[in-house]
């Protein structure tokens, strides 16, 4: 096994003219953590995403998958390494077939990258989301819920070592947010696949992850365990405060 | 679906070739003007209306094809000379996708435009300063069967291709390009090399199809091949007959060919005065273009 993380940022910033969007953020994730990252509005929270995932590229500091330098290289590269995302608004290729949106990815990235039997192909990625019934549909015709669950099998068809989920939850119901979560948890235990999910609501994400980090105006603040971090007197000034005052 | 798009092509291609055989001089002169915009339309639309990047360089290609057959007729033999004028045309096209394909929309276009100008201006300065003409004259000109079974091939090659690049992964990576760009950048698609890979595949075309056109005249200047109509005729047919479209390109330049041969001589104003106001329908009302008019109605 290699001994470099998985994915590993050193003093990550982006800045877009005066804004400092993240400002010199370092963290490692290792396989099969499942990891969320909070924070409020504007804290810096998706460029952390977009730089992870290659779609903007950083201003300084550094990005490694499994050791290797990946700062300022095209997006492609990202999912050839590993690296898979979701939009925050579902970005599903509305003319084309939901088969087809996951294939999509299986040709590209995932062509080149080892194959579990859980991601084998359209209807096996299709099965683990529930979405068999609409294979045949085009992307355009289901639901936003379905459309979010389409995005993360989109992601999936690059057959990815790491998950970035960005806000997948938001505007879903309870019920819906419980299955992503137990679909996190499966790809974790049995692909050994890292997770790392931005979620707004926090209470929500807290309940499923081992791991968070806070991000505020851009810094780092906090890095542990859910318990650890809720105690974090940093965190609860600048960010959480009344929300986790409310009973869990 | 591929059978059946591979079978009318077939059919298609039997009766183009069969015309020069029954049809008068007019008639076939005419087949080659839709052949020649059947060739650039379905080739720009393969690129630019699955990427949705809009080129108005085909003046350039076509040109630098026109160009180069002119010069090496002499010594090249007919094919080579055109698979030459393919080639540079290429060429130029990755070096200028290299400088441009990262700009989209209107800022694409626009500078595909404005380095059609460039390359103009550039040969006619050479021609002027350097070589001391202003044109070419063209004395070794191949029978008229030859050139019009040259641009029917490339017609064919050119629908043959797109039919075969739809399904593929390169086909599936512009159609994705397309619809969401980076998105399909995250999926592991490499954008760049597309995109130059499709621009020059276009070039190409218009470089053969301009090396085959240009002994058509019998004296070539820079003002006639890299005419920048020849580069919006093709954008206009592509569009209006729907760029997305595998038929439509080749539909719309028969119908813009014979429009275009019956108008132009004796009303030229109303010949661009009815493409005008065509395109403004097309894209108002028929987004898709002609050939998506029978989804509509199903």
């Amino acid at each position: 096994m290699n001994r470099h993380p998985l994915v590993e940022a050193r003093a990550l910033t982006v800045r877009f003219g005066g804004l400092t969007a993240v400002d010199a953020v370092s963290a490692a994730f290792a396989p099969g953590e499942l990891v969320g990252i909070i924070g409020p509005n504007g804290a810096g929270k998706t460029t952390f995403f977009n730089a992870l995932s290659g779609v903007v590229a950083p201003t300084s500091g550094e990005l490694f998958a499994l050791g290797e330098p990946l700062a300022g290289a095209a997006p492609h590269r990202f999912a050839e390494h590993g690296i898979a995302r979701t939009f925050q608004t579902p970005r599903v290729f509305a003319s084309l077939s939901v088969a087809a949106n996951v294939g999509f990815g299986l040709r590209f990235a995932g062509r080149r990258r080892p194959v579990p039997a859980l991601l084998r192909d359209e209807a096996s990625i299709l099965a683990l989301l529930g979405l068999e019934a609409q294979a045949a549909l085009p992307a355009a015709a289901i639901t936003p819920s379905q459309q979010r669950l389409l995005e993360i099998g989109m992601a999936l068809a690059t057959r990815p070592r790491v998950l970035l989920l960005d806000e997948v939850a938001a505007g879903l119901v309870e019920r819906e947010i419980e299955a992503i979560a137990r679909l996190a948890h499966r790809l974790r235990d049995e692909l050994d696949l890292t997770v790392i999910w931005i979620e707004h609501a926090v209470t929500t994400l807290l309940r499923q992850v081992e791991r968070v980090i806070v991000l505020h105006e851009g810094r780092k603040i906090a890095d542990g365990t859910p318990a650890e971090v809720m105690r974090n007197p940093e965190v609860v000034e600048a960010y959480l405060g009344d929300e986790m005052a409310e009973p869990a | 679906m591929m059978r059946r798009d591979l079978v009318i092509l077939a059919v298609l291609a039997a009766a183009a070739l069969a015309l020069p055989y029954v049809a008068s001089e007019f008639v076939v002169s005419l087949a080659l003007s839709c052949l020649m915009y059947a060739a650039l339309a379905s080739s720009w639309a393969s690129f630019c209306g699955s990427t949705r990047y809009l080129s108005l360089a085909t003046a350039a290609f076509f040109g630098i094809g026109a160009y180069t057959s002119a010069l090496t007729l002499g010594t090249l033999p007919w094919l080579a000379a055109i698979g030459l004028g393919a080639a540079i045309a290429a060429a130029v096209a990755v070096v200028m996708g290299a400088a441009v394909l990262h700009l989209r929309g209107t800022y694409f276009a626009v500078l595909t435009f404005g380095m059609t100008e460039l390359i103009r201006h550039s040969i006619a300065y050479f021609e002027k300063q350097v070589t001391g003409t202003v044109g070419r004259v063209l004395t070794v000109v191949p029978e008229r069967d030859t050139i019009y079974l040259t641009v029917l091939g490339l017609a064919v090659a050119a629908v043959l291709a797109a039919i075969f690049i739809r399904p593929s992964r390169f086909g599936l990576a512009m159609a994705g390009i397309g619809a969401d760009e980076q998105r399909a950048e995250t999926l592991g698609v490499d954008t760049r090399v597309v995109k130059i890979a499709g621009f020059a595949f276009t070039a190409a075309f218009a470089g053969a199809v301009g090396a085959a056109m240009s002994v058509r005249w019998t004296y070539i200047d820079p003002a006639t091949v890299f005419n920048p109509f020849i580069g919006f005729q093709t954008v206009l047919i592509a569009l209006i007959g729907g760029a997305a479209t595998l038929w439509g390109p080749l539909l719309a330049a028969v119908v813009f060919s014979l429009l275009a041969e019956t108008l132009r001589l004796q009303m030229p104003q109303v010949y661009m005065m009815s493409l005008g106001l065509l395109l403004i329908l097309s894209v108002l009302y028929l987004p898709g273009g002609l050939a998506s008019i029978r989804w509509r109605r199903a």
